[in-house]
Parts: C-alpha cells; sequence; structure tokens
C-alpha cells in the first residue's frame, strides 16, 4: 500500500510541469490564428486522425523498424568488438584513437556517405543508425571490460576459468552497469538518426512525413509528426530505463545497501 | 621420504622499482606436508602476499622453484582452491550464492545432479543451505565469507590458499569462522596454506606456523604447534603451551627471538 501511495506521488511529482505546460498551451493557442502555430485542439484532432491508425503503417512501422535493426545491430557489434579490445591491452591501444576519430563524427553527418554506398532504401538508414550508435556501446564496453577488478581477475585465475568464460562470465556482467550507459547514449542517437537519415529520399517514416508536411504547408500535420516523435522518445526512454532495471538489478539493489 | 605436496625450493622474488631492484623474498624455502595446515606470518609489508600469489601461479619467482606434488608451478596448480580477504570483490554480485559455487563448477564434466550436490553440500559444510538463492551483498560479511569458502570446498581442492581470511570481520564472527576452518580441516584434511598477520588465530588452528622476517625476507622460524585436536576456543586458547607457542612466533615477528 505505501508502495502504491509512494508510486502515485512520484507520478504527480514529475508530471505537474507537463500537465501544467499542455494546459497552458491548449488555453494560449485556442484563439491562434497564427498558421505556424494553430490551435493544440485542431492538433490534437489530426493527431486521432492520423495515428489512430491511418498513417501509422506507412510512418510509423518503417521508422520504427529501422530504428530497432539498426539498434540491434549496434547492440551485437559495440558489445562484441567491445569485449574482445577491451580486453586485450595491446587492441585498446591500437583501435581506441580509431573509434575516437568516429565517435567524433556526428551520425548525422555520414548519411550521405552511407547514400552513396548504399543508394536510397532502408539498408542506407539501418546502415547510418547501426554505425552511429555502435560508437558509445563500444567505447562503453572497452572501458567497462578493461576496468574489470583485480579480485575478481585473481579470482578467475586461481580457479582456472578459461580465457573465454573469464570474459563472458566475469568481465562482461562486471561491465554492463558501464555499459548499460552506452546504450543508452546509443538509443538517443540512433533515435536521431533514423529521423534524419528520413529527410533524405524517402517518402515514408516519421522524419519524411514531418518534413513533407511542412514542405507542403499542412503545418497541422507537421505539429502532429512532431508530437508523436516526442511521446516515442519518450517511451523508449521508459522501455530502456525499465529494462536496465530489471537488468542490473544486481547493481541497483547492491548500491542500495551500500 | 614421501614427496611433499608443495616444496618451496629457494624462491626469491624481485620487482623492478624506481630505484633500482626491490628484493622482497630471498630464498625461501620450506616443504608443506600433504593434508597439513601451514600459516604464514610475518610483519606487515614482508611479502606474505607475494609469496601467496607464487604459490597460487598469478606470478612466477624470479629465482628458485615451487614444486607441487613433484611438478614444477607454472601456472594455477591443478586442484586449487582459494579464499581470499576481500570477499565483496572476489564473490561475483551478480550471481547469487548458488550460481557463485557453480562457477569454478562448469567445465568439469560434471553432470547437473553432481553440480547441484556439491553445491548443496558445500553450503550445508559452511551452514549456509538457506542462502543458496540469496545474493552475497545482502548477506552479512561472515555470511559472504563462508560463501567464500563454500565455493572453495565445492571444487574438492587438494590444495587450499587462504589470504587474511578474516581479516575483514568483527572478532565474534571471525571466532566462529575459525573454528568453521576447524571443522572443514576436520572432514576433509586439505592440504591449507593461510597467510595471516594474526598470530593468535595462526596458532590456534596450524599444523605449521612459518615466520618471515627481513628485507628482504627470509624464513626466521618453522613453529610447530603441538597443541591437541579437537582445539576448542576457550580450552586451546587458554593452553599453557598456547601461550608459550604464540609468545614464540610474537617475538620472531618482531625480530626479537
Amino acid at each position: 500500500m505505501r508502495r502504491v501511495w509512494n508510486w502515485i506521488l512520484a507520478v504527480l511529482i514529475g508530471a505537474w510541469l507537463p500537465i501544467l505546460l499542455i494546459t497552458w498551451w491548449w488555453n494560449a493557442s485556442a484563439t491562434s490564428e497564427n498558421p505556424y502555430f494553430p490551435p493544440l485542439e485542431q492538433i490534437w484532432e489530426q493527431f486521432k486522425l492520423n495515428w489512430f491508425w491511418q498513417y501509422f503503417p506507412i510512418h510509423v512501422v518503417p521508422s520504427l523498424q529501422n530504428l530497432f535493426t539498426g539498434f540491434a545491430i549496434a547492440i551485437v557489434a559495440g558489445i562484441g568488438l567491445g569485449v574482445l579490445v577491451g580486453s586485450s591491452p595491446v587492441a585498446t591501444t591500437y583501435v581506441e584513437p580509431i573509434v575516437d576519430f568516429f565517435r567524433a563524427i556526428p551520425g548525422v553527418a555520414l548519411v550521405p556517405m552511407f547514400i552513396l554506398i548504399f543508394g536510397l532504401d532502408s539498408a542506407m538508414r539501418i546502415a547510418s543508425i547501426a554505425f552511429a550508435a555502435t560508437m558509445p556501446i563500444l567505447i562503453a564496453t572497452i572501458e567497462g571490460v578493461r576496468a574489470t577488478n583485480s579480485v575478481l581477475l585473481d579470482t578467475a585465475a586461481v580457479f582456472q576459468l578459461p580465457r573465454r568464460r573469464t570474459l563472458w562470465r566475469v568481465r562482461l556482467p562486471n561491465a554492463m552497469p558501464i555499459i548499460f550507459a552506452g546504450l543508452q547514449v546509443g538509443l538517443q542517437i540512433a533515435f536521431i538518426v533514423t529521423i534524419a537519415s528520413e529527410y533524405l529520399g524517402s517518402g515514408f517514416g516519421l522524419g519524411a512525413f514531418t518534413l513533407i508536411s511542412t514542405d507542403s504547408f499542412l503545418i497541422v500535420d507537421a505539429w502532429t509528426g512532431v508530437l508523436l516523435l516526442g511521446l516515442l522518445g519518450y517511451a523508449l526512454s521508459l522501455v530502456f530505463d525499465i529494462v536496465e532495471r530489471l537488468s542490473l538489478r544486481w547493481y541497483y539493489g547492491q548500491k542500495k545497501l551500500a | 621420504m614421501t614427496t611433499p605436496a608443495i616444496a618451496i625450493r629457494d624462491v626469491k622474488m624481485d620487482y623492478p622499482s624506481p630505484d633500482g631492484v626491490k628484493h622482497v623474498l630471498d630464498g625461501i624455502s620450506y616443504d608443506v606436508p600433504e593434508g597439513h595446515f601451514v600459516s604464514i606470518v610475518g610483519p606487515s609489508g614482508v611479502g606474505k602476499t607475494t609469496l601467496l600469489r607464487l604459490l597460487t601461479g598469478l606470478a612466477q619467482p624470479t629465482g628458485g622453484q615451487i614444486d607441487v606434488r613433484g611438478e614444477r608451478l607454472t601456472g594455477a596448480p591443478k586442484g586449487l582452491a582459494v579464499v581470499l580477504q576481500d570477499y565483496t570483490r572476489s564473490l561475483m554480485p551478480w550471481l547469487t550464492v548458488a550460481k557463485n559455487i557453480a562457477l569454478p563448477l562448469r567445465g568439469q564434466g560434471l553432470s547437473r545432479a553432481e553440480r547441484d550436490e556439491r553445491i548443496q553440500s558445500s553450503l550445508v559444510e559452511v551452514g549456509l543451505e538457506g542462502s543458496a538463492k540469496a545474493y552475497p551483498w545482502q548477506l552479512s560479511g561472515g555470511m559472504q565469507q563462508r560463501v567464500s569458502i563454500a565455493r572453495a570446498l565445492a571444487v574438492r581442492p587438494s590444495i587450499l590458499v587462504m589470504d587474511e581470511p578474516f581479516a575483514s570481520v568483527d572478532a565474534q564472527t571471525r571466532f566462529d569462522l575459525e573454528d568453521l576452518v576447524l571443522k572443514v580441516r576436520d572432514d576433509f584434511h586439505i592440504t591449507t596454506i593461510m597467510v595471516t598477520h594474526d598470530i593468535d588465530e595462526a596458532t590456534y588452528l596450524s599444523d605449521d606456523v612459518v615466520v618471515l622476517y627481513g628485507k628482504p625476507a627470509k624464513v626466521s622460524d618453522v613453529v610447530t604447534i603441538d597443541l591437541p585436536f579437537p582445539r576448542s576456543q576457550i580450552a586451546t586458547r587458554n593452553d599453557h603451551r598456547f601461550a608459550e607457542l604464540r609468545t614464540r612466533i610474537y617475538e620472531k615477528v618482531r625480530g626479537i627471538g
């Protein structure tokens, strides 16, 4: 019971500002004649028309597909390479500068290059997303795996765990809290690149929808796209938080006691 | 003459340091008989932990050699288990107690049933049969160290190495854990080497106490603990002989004997 109350209280504390802002927006825009800032009520009506569910399959589904495919590739590549590199001091020395260089390139900046390589279909978008999102995951994994404390490694050594088991059973789980920080940044970048990659040569996807709507002076439609992007981004980070809490229960449990 | 479990022969250990070479161990020789419980004591910084790293194969001596059952040691010896002082860092916090104990058992060709049986019996041995599903960090320090001991026992070691195993727990827990070690010793007769700075503890638990002294360190004395078994915290520690032995070791550790 107490937990339920605490939860409700936390939601209320978190929600008062958004509620206030939405109410303000709703009222302030109610009589707006400015074509760029239509009444929120009008946007909301259009939002329901567009996204439940007329445009959902042609604009939301492809964006999410690209996002999840690209992010999944980034997870596998980032963690896989990171474990290999981070477990070898020599590999770290050689690979880290290159990774730092690629990380310094904004993910969006590479989209034109990927268009050259992959053309304009979804392979290009997925590749752009995957590449950009891999970087923070790779860096976090290298760092996390490299920084395994020596007592854990000594323990693994004296119990004669084979190298591979030490890697996957000791160093990788030990690095998970740091890796999750990298995954979170990676997901944000993946989301940005998903939308940005649809600004070029695409008729489908939320980025394309928003861009085409503004170009066609369908301002209300554009607003519904922006609103949906905001909600999707928020939902993604919520889901991410839940997955992280569940995966790192040992980490948060330990921290709570310390 | 039978082969000793561990033969330490003229072992030297030098480290490079900013002001030239640092000599830590200088010609350590000692034979650990099969099934004996040996403690290594000495002043702080004398090189006890260095010697222990050599015995576990985590480091190689710069001179001399260590033979385990007649074979020269180059890596971690077969049948070795360890209990380290820093239990919070030597147990995996993301694994439950049972899975921590299972970790070194995988890849040993045991069936699932055998593995479960080993986990269960080791937990019973250390009195933690109810905590299999807990995470180590949910347990008290003394209980975590019991998990370390259970993990060591589960591999059915022929050599057990303990590095200051009870240095991080409170005094009462310490006595309990010491008695647990006596029970384990009685049940399994594992050849055991324990590094400790606690002379009473070394005297209470051991067959032999090896005193390291000097810079670089040499074996300054080997004291045979001829106290009868079974030992008990009250009777043994009140024994006149206990006082004599601990005084002798104390003097050697302080370099006044």
